[in-house]
């Protein structure tokens, strides 16, 4: 059975991204940069109403402007619209201007309707339904659930405390905004999209325009971000479409960074109300979950993974999701584990509290797994736990420091067994990778060089790769963090054939590095073309598995008088099986922390419950993490090769904001149960803020 | 945005005439740029670009007062190793602004002038007073960013950091009114969005302002603000402060505050209380106490009580500082 090599060259070293001189220098082409002949820009227009029945749309006007080629109805009419920004009708033009001035012309006719767009409202037995007929509540049968005795652990209890933990809807936000360039013809269509899964965006694309798989090709040759929020095919990608066949031009309708904060998905909101109590040892022993979010108007999924990542003996869950006028949620990077992290992870450290006992030997003690066993040893090392751990809200003076941690668990998708690709070696010795997946951003085509490198003894440089072209062989989506544990086992056995049929072919009995280029001499004039699949490889050290675990620390400093909340250093210990590249890795990493980050002290969507409308759709008041926000971020990673491949991208951001959360709640002596952790909600925590008088 | 015209003026005398009534004077255009894509104020027929000013562009360093041209960037005035000297304040406060690219572009002028940044104002789909609706949004709903002080129905603060270190400069704006030089104090700068719903200053459709005079007798200034966010984050609430230094004892000094009212948030009685005073922690607290009393605050910004009274006394303390 075929394992991973024990000694590697580039395998879990550090290999610059194979891709980084066009990123860099701007030669690489994202779908917004694709210069198709007689390409127009597409826009869309979106509903100003959180609910509304759209009875009529003129798109006379918006026509006559001077360079609109088309326009288009999003739907048949009378439509009806359940969320501020939903679309209604779209253009496309020689201009950008053009195209805003048109959507400006168009008149629509609506008949507004009773919206709710916050959580508590949406509740009342006399809200406005979102879903005519249809309560805004339903309770969660999955999501919901007793094992043990729940009401007669509590009393069996030596300390428990009670906590509600609230998250709120949080935007993927990926520096490239959703789109695509799409040309339809009588050929079929062609998509240049910014997506993290051709084969469903072609899909996406056949099933509503009624095509035929065949006839549609989706290239997506570099891709800025999706977290999630680009798995599937698309509203505006149709719209794309529809508007290329009508105009019969190439269109390019990439989304404005308003239209990111309405309709195109986001991580639901939590409110947690949790009871959670321990023996007088410190081992677990009663859990108690209320919670509800809102997925806006989607049915999407809202359960949280609690106790997450603890085993409490006796423990009730029930959870109720809340349909509000808002863009639905989607899956976002870990769904839905940071805020069941966030919120469990608080609730461990404020029970800690009360029993009097250090957090971290709270953990050790009632988490068994032993991967975060080491994992926690080795981070409390180096943060300085020992030395530097105080009691809450007992470091001195007006800027307190505090310290706090938090584990995560992903178990995944591990792998797509189906992922396939190929190779073509020609007469002179270079070769080519051609593999249906996409980069995403994460280092995907620098994956793939690193480990053929390895298998066919060249290096990275020398390999050329090829993705996103579902006239690929098919590979997976890049969702639930297994792409690299997909794609490298796939590699391995395209390479493993390769070598197999050249040596074959060749009558060299090792083709591999330096007979690699006589080996492909012999072929003549005619290339090898060989294919590969996932493998499993020996089940006793596969080529690829799951789950990853992971801890991180935090260490903080809170000015008690601003609320200002300063992070000084997360110390990040992960493994996820073998290290392919060490260097994308740890970017990954990096790229989880700071976005943990955004989520624990200033991302939030702000939805005004007066005129239902987003009201920070913009990186002014829709706060993300900067560099000047960013601190020193320390990891640690254990390579584990008998493990095989494992995915990061989501272990890597579940942990950090209950670390931060449990870090500020030390510093301050006093818990902040909502995040963003803001100066304001820091000064109401520790008492400073006047109560509201209503005038 | 609506077409234009643009054109470019080379004296003041001719930009005057070119924007006469229909036009907008256009510099560095962060914020007037961002109002036209939004449609947010009615669209210029002409803009005016006033860049190629002469003279506007210039610090001029006099013994007694400086002048600051209204074209001066936000970078310059961080950069300038002098300014950094004379008003540490000016500096500090420059340096907090937006980020290093907006502040190469962003002139002295435009910040003083910017519009209010009430996020039910710069929404393209809520119509509030501000935009000569019937209803303040924030009043009634999110106002965690709004004022503690205000004389009108509209609750969105003045967000010029500049402004608030100027008015504790005790500065003069110096306003090409209808052809002639007008002087105006910060206060007066500001005085009509304490009162009007719709305006965001003092300033006539017409009026440009030329430069800010800014006197040199107050050596020590200090200028502090908390945001959400660490850098490229508007104030939550800033603070100036600025005194001339006499054997230990503050002198004629001034305190302004900003994003807690329309116009730069100063107290009178407050300047007086500290004048000859040696500074400890009670005296600033006790003018703390002074200058946010009769702060209402609203369901959402109560925060910016506590959170304006550690920055005045902290502002003040750098004084000492600096000393």
């Amino acid at each position: 059975m075929p394992s991973w090599p024990e000694q590697t060259k580039y395998i879990s070293k550090s290999t610059l991204r194979i891709d980084a001189p066009p990123k860099v220098t701007g030669k690489a082409r994202y779908s917004s940069d694709i210069q198709a002949d007689g390409r127009l820009y597409g826009m869309i227009l979106r509903s100003k109403w959180p609910a509304a029945t759209i009875s009529a749309i003129n798109l006379e006007k918006a026509l006559q402007v001077p360079g609109i080629k088309a326009a288009i109805t999003a739907k048949d009419l009378p439509q009806t619209v359940r969320f501020y920004g939903e679309e209604i009708a779209a253009v496309c033009g020689t201009t950008k201007q053009a195209c805003l001035d048109a959507l400006r012309a168009i008149e629509v006719t609506a008949q507004p309707r009773p919206f709710v767009v916050l959580e508590d409202d949406a509740k009342k037995d006399d809200a406005p339904q979102v879903w005519d007929g249809k309560s805004n509540v339903s309770s969660s049968p999955r999501g919901s659930g007793e094992q043990g005795t729940v009401d007669q652990a509590f009393p069996e209890c030596a300390a428990v405390i009670e906590g509600f933990y609230t998250t709120p809807v949080q935007l993927h936000n990926p520096m490239e905004t959703h789109g695509n360039t799409v040309s339809w013809t009588d050929e079929g269509l062609t998509a240049w999209a910014s997506t993290q899964a051709i084969s469903a965006s072609r899909d996406g694309f056949a099933g509503p325009l009624k095509l035929d798989h065949s006839q549609v090709r989706v290239i997506t040759d570099f891709m800025g971000g999706g977290f999630g929020s680009k798995l599937n095919g698309s509203v505006e990608g149709v719209l794309a479409a529809r508007l290329s066949r009508e105009a019969k031009a190439p269109v390019r309708l990439m989304l404005t960074r308003f239209d990111e904060a309405l309709a195109v998905g986001n991580r639901p909101s939590s409110f947690q109300k949790i009871k959670i109590g321990a023996l007088a040892d410190g081992t677990l022993h009663a859990f108690e979950l209320d919670n509800y979010g809102t997925p806006g108007i989607s049915g999407g999924d809202v359960d949280l993974p609690q106790p997450y990542i603890y085993k409490v003996p006796n423990s009730r869950v029930k959870q109720t999701h809340v349909a509000v006028n808002a863009g639905a949620s989607r899956a976002f990077r870990a769904p839905p584990h940071p805020p069941a992290s966030y919120a469990m992870e608080s609730a461990m450290d404020d029970l800690a509290a009360k029993l009097g006992m250090d957090p971290l030997e709270f953990r050790l003690k009632n988490d068994s797994n032993e991967v975060r066993q080491r994992e926690y040893k080795i981070g409390a090392e180096k943060i300085g736990w020992k030395e530097k751990y105080q009691k809450p809200g007992s470091s001195p003076s007006v800027v307190k420091t505090g310290l706090g941690c938090a584990g995560a668990a992903w178990g995944g998708g591990g792998a797509s067994r189906n992922t396939q690709g190929e190779a073509q070696i020609n007469p002179d010795g270079s070769i080519e990778f051609r593999l249906g997946v996409q980069d995403i951003g994460t280092g995907t085509k620098t994956v793939i060089a690193v480990v053929a490198a390895e298998m066919l003894g060249l290096k990275p440089e020398q390999i050329t790769v090829k993705v996103g072209d579902t006239n690929f062989p098919p590979g997976p989506g890049s969702g639930g963090s297994t792409t690299c544990a997909s794609i490298s086992p796939t590699v391995f056995d395209i390479c493993a054939n390769a070598l197999q049929q050249l040596q074959t072919q060749s009558g060299i009995a090792d083709a591999r590095g330096d007979n690699w280029f006589a080996a492909c001499k012999k072929l003549g004039v005619t290339p090898l073309l060989v294919h590969g699949r996932w493998q499993q490889g020996d089940p006793g050290r596969p080529l690829s598995s799951s789950p990853a675990y992971g801890v991180q620390f935090a260490e903080v400093a809170v000015d008690t008088e601003t609320g200002l909340v300063t992070v000084k250093k997360i110390v990040a210990v992960h493994d996820c099986g073998l290290i392919i590249d060490t260097l994308t890795l740890e970017g990954q990493i990096n790229g989880g922390i700071i976005m943990g980050m955004g989520y624990a002290l200033y991302e939030e969507r702000v939805m005004d419950d007066l005129s239902g409308v987003v009201l920070n759709p913009n990186f002014e008041t829709y706060k993300l993490s900067g560099i000047g926000d960013v601190p020193e971020i320390e990891i640690t990673l254990l390579n584990m090769p008998e493990r095989g491949v494992i995915g990061i991208g989501e272990p890597a951001t579940i942990a950090t904001a209950g670390a931060i959360a449990n870090a500020v709640a030390n510093a301050i002596g006093a818990r902040v149960f909502s995040l963003p952790i803001t100066p304001a909600k820091v000064l109401a925590a520790l008492g400073k803020v006047p109560p509201f008088v209503k005038s | 945005m609506k077409a234009f015209e643009y054109a470019t003026a080379l004296s003041t005398d001719s930009a005057r005439e070119l924007v006469a009534g229909h036009g907008a004077y256009l510099a560095g255009g962060n914020d007037l740029l961002g109002l036209l894509k939004e449609y947010l104020v009615p669209g210029p027929d002409i803009l005016v670009n006033i860049k190629s000013l002469p003279g506007l562009n210039k610090i001029e360093r006099g013994a007694k007062s400086w002048t600051i041209g209204a074209l001066v960037t936000v970078g310059e005035i961080e950069r300038d190793a002098e300014i950094g000297k004379v008003f540490p304040g000016l500096r500090d406060a420059a340096m907090e602004i937006a980020s290093p690219q907006i502040r190469n572009v962003a002139t002295v002028g435009g910040n003083l002038a910017q519009h209010s940044r009430c996020w039910y104002f710069r929404h393209r789909d809520t119509v509030c007073l501000k935009k000569n609706g019937d209803l303040c949004y924030a009043r009634n709903s999110e106002n965690r960013y709004h004022s503690l002080f205000t004389g009108n129905d509209c609750i969105s603060p003045v967000v010029s950091s500049l402004a608030t270190t100027f008015a504790a400069l005790d500065a003069t704006a110096v306003v090409l009114r209808d052809g002639k030089e007008t002087r105006m104090s910060m206060a007066e700068l500001y005085q009509k969005a304490w009162k009007e719903v719709t305006a965001h200053n003092s300033l006539n459709p017409g009026d440009l302002i030329l430069k800010v005079e800014i006197p040199t007798a107050r050596g020590r200034s200090a200028y502090l603000q908390v945001s959400d966010k660490h850098a490229f984050d508007w104030a939550l609430v800033s603070c100036a402060a600025a005194a001339e230094a006499a054997g230990g004892k503050l002198k004629s000094p001034r305190v302004a505050l900003g994003s807690i009212s329309p116009v730069p948030h100063q107290v009178e009685a407050a300047n007086q209380f500290l004048d000859g005073k040696t500074l400890d922690d009670a005296t600033a607290s006790k003018a703390a106490d002074m200058i946010l009393a009769g702060a209402t605050p609203l369901e959402d910004n109560g925060y910016k009580v506590p959170l304006a009274h550690a920055l005045i006394r902290r502002t003040l303390l750098k004084l000492k500082g600096e000393a």
